[in-house]
């Protein structure tokens, strides 16, 4: 009986500690793995200005960039999600803001490219914009990594 | 004239069989993680495969045995099971990832909902080997699948420094666990167990002899020869295109992205007809090895040829396959994923296909005058020291990167 009793103690005390770790939201988004998200980003982003330079000067099928489009803008937009919901390691919040911010800004890119993808203009703009988006994406893990960008 | 010619399909239908989706993946994951430097791992898988499809041609040939005859003969019924429950389920994850590769690329040519398109292809290869003989399926994806010449196409148009692609033919070692899991990766998806399972069962389809011994072994080198270029090619044109700008493909339809950029619609649509092709291929291949494998075992009648009166279990075993690949195509699990599990997996599996091939082919009473020669035994012994390091390897790598993931 005392077994039992000190069996169900010590598995009460595992659970409990468990959920205070997980209450606490401490730390569970460290700073590597905001940084290994903001670089998805980035190839996100790169991976969609080959698409849109695709869209840009004619020489794609439109269901390939629509395709292509929804693709990579569901997986920014799970990025976005993943990043929003953590809780940042201490002294990287604004870069984690920056980063469900851009996630934000080349899923709604790619959102565009998937209602035209067939519009040369829009090619081009996205195209633009997605350069811009990298950009930022770069500039928010050299940041993290303590660089001057 | 007419053998010259039958070898030349023999070698073509080899050639445009080769790439399956887990070369398409690994071959444009590893060129874009790690620009050229892994050739000499792509090499290293594409002489693997000629090695031991040549040996099991050659069984296969001289004995009228294929190779799950040869594993039960060898290995016994206790470890035959053992080979024959791993090489089902590794056959059973391509086939599902084949299949999910087949909608993917239609879904990108038709932007018709995927799941649609895993039940149409299922459908499509049903009706493709009830019309075509067993020759014509294998020259029907053969030669669809040397679309993919676009990707050497593409890498000459591209103009890489050639200086830097012939360094990455030289081998080299990391310690980082990505690049050692890419070299499982890369090396594992040139040789699937399924390859080898339809060859030389095919070999028996196709009733080759001794007589057909030059055949095989032009097959063997030559097809899978260029087929590994084809394979090159996808790590030079990924390298080239995707390693500067930090592209990370996790898509299917990023593998054609590099033809897109060279020749425009007309390249991105080769290139998507020669996946598809090769991926269609490969998914008959995979089906067929996982109901030749369980045939051969259990000693039912097996055999396209035979057709599905005179094989009755073999035909229903193969619907069975393919309805599995089918709800796990189906399931929500990303095809890539699958493959990347698959291929990985399969490295496990491979000693215990290999073992025994290489036992055989090298018995000179079982095979007389066509056992293997020193050259043979030499570089098939190498081979499987290496099979066996990289079995020991891939699963602590699998999971120390996250299965590629980092």
């Amino acid at each position: 009986m005392s077994g039992d009793k000190r069996f169900r103690t010590g598995a009460f005390a595992l659970l409990l500690s468990l959920f205070l770790f997980a209450a606490s939201g401490c730390g569970d988004l460290s700073k590597d793995e905001l940084n290994r998200g903001v670089e998805s980003l980035s190839a996100l982003a790169a991976q969609g200005q080959l698409v849109a330079s695709g869209v840009a000067r004619d020489a794609t099928k439109s269901t390939y960039a629509r395709v292509m489009a929804k693709t990579l803008g569901g997986e920014a937009e799970h990025e976005a999600e993943k990043l929003a919901d953590a809780t940042p390691e201490a002294g990287t919040e604004e870069e984690r803001d920056a980063a469900v911010a851009v996630a934000g800004e080349i899923a709604g890119l790619f959102s565009e490219l998937q209602t035209f993808p067939g519009d040369e203009h829009h090619g081009s703009l996205v195209q633009k914009h997605l350069e811009e988006a990298q950009e930022k994406a770069e500039a928010i893990t050299a940041r993290l990594n303590g660089e001057k960008s | 004239m007419k053998a010259i010619f039958k070898i030349a399909l023999g070698i073509i239908a080899a050639i445009g069989g080769f790439l399956d989706i887990g070369d398409l993946v690994f071959d444009t994951q590893a060129g874009a993680l790690f620009r050229y430097d892994l050739l000499w791992a792509v090499v290293l898988g594409t002489i693997g495969i000629a090695v031991y499809a040549e040996m099991t041609g050659r069984v296969a040939a001289v004995s009228g045995r294929p190779v799950f005859d040869v594993i039960r003969m060898r290995l016994g019924f206790g470890m035959g099971l053992v080979a024959l429950v791993a090489s089902t389920i590794v056959n059973l994850l391509t086939v599902a990832a084949e299949l999910g590769g087949i909608a993917i690329v239609l879904e990108l040519l038709f932007d018709a909902p995927y799941s649609m398109f895993v039940f149409a292809a299922a459908v499509a290869l049903v009706a493709i080997v009830a019309l075509l003989p067993f020759g014509g399926i294998e020259r029907f994806f053969g030669y669809g699948g040397l679309a993919l010449f676009v990707v050497v196409a593409t890498a000459f148009h591209q103009e890489p420094n050639w200086g830097d692609v012939a360094a990455g033919f030289v081998p080299s070692l990391s310690s980082s666990s990505l690049y050692l899991y890419f070299v499982v990766g890369v090396f594992a998806a040139a040789l699937m167990p399924y390859e080898v399972h339809f060859y030389s069962s095919g070999a028996i389809e196709e009733g080759w002899t001794e007589e057909n011994l030059k055949e095989n072994r032009l097959n063997a080198i030559v097809g899978y020869g260029i087929g590994g270029i084809l394979s090159v090619a996808l790590v030079v044109v990924s390298g080239y295109l995707f390693h500067p700008l930090g592209v990370e493909p996790n898509d299917l339809g990023t593998v054609a992205l590099p033809m897109q950029g060279a020749f425009g619609e007309t390249g991105l649509l080769l290139a998507l007809g020669g996946m598809l092709f090769c991926v269609g291929g490969a998914a008959i291949d995979s089906s067929f090895a996982a109901s030749y494998n369980l045939a051969q075992f259990l000693g039912w009648e097996w055999g396209r040829y035979q057709g599905p009166r005179k094989a009755p279990r073999f035909t229903a075993s193969w619907l069975v396959f393919l309805l599995l690949g089918i709800a796990i195509a189906e399931s929500g699990i990303n095809p890539v994923e699958i493959t990347e599990y698959s291929v990985v997996f399969s490295v496990v599996a491979l000693p215990l296909t290999y073992l025994p091939v290489l036992l055989i082919a090298g018995d000179r009473s079982f095979m007389s005058g066509h056992a293997n020669g020193p050259f043979a035994t030499v570089l098939g012994w190498l081979y499987f020291a290496i099979i066996i390091v990289l079995a020991v390897a891939a699963i602590p790598l699998l999971l120390a990167t996250n299965a590629g993931g980092g």
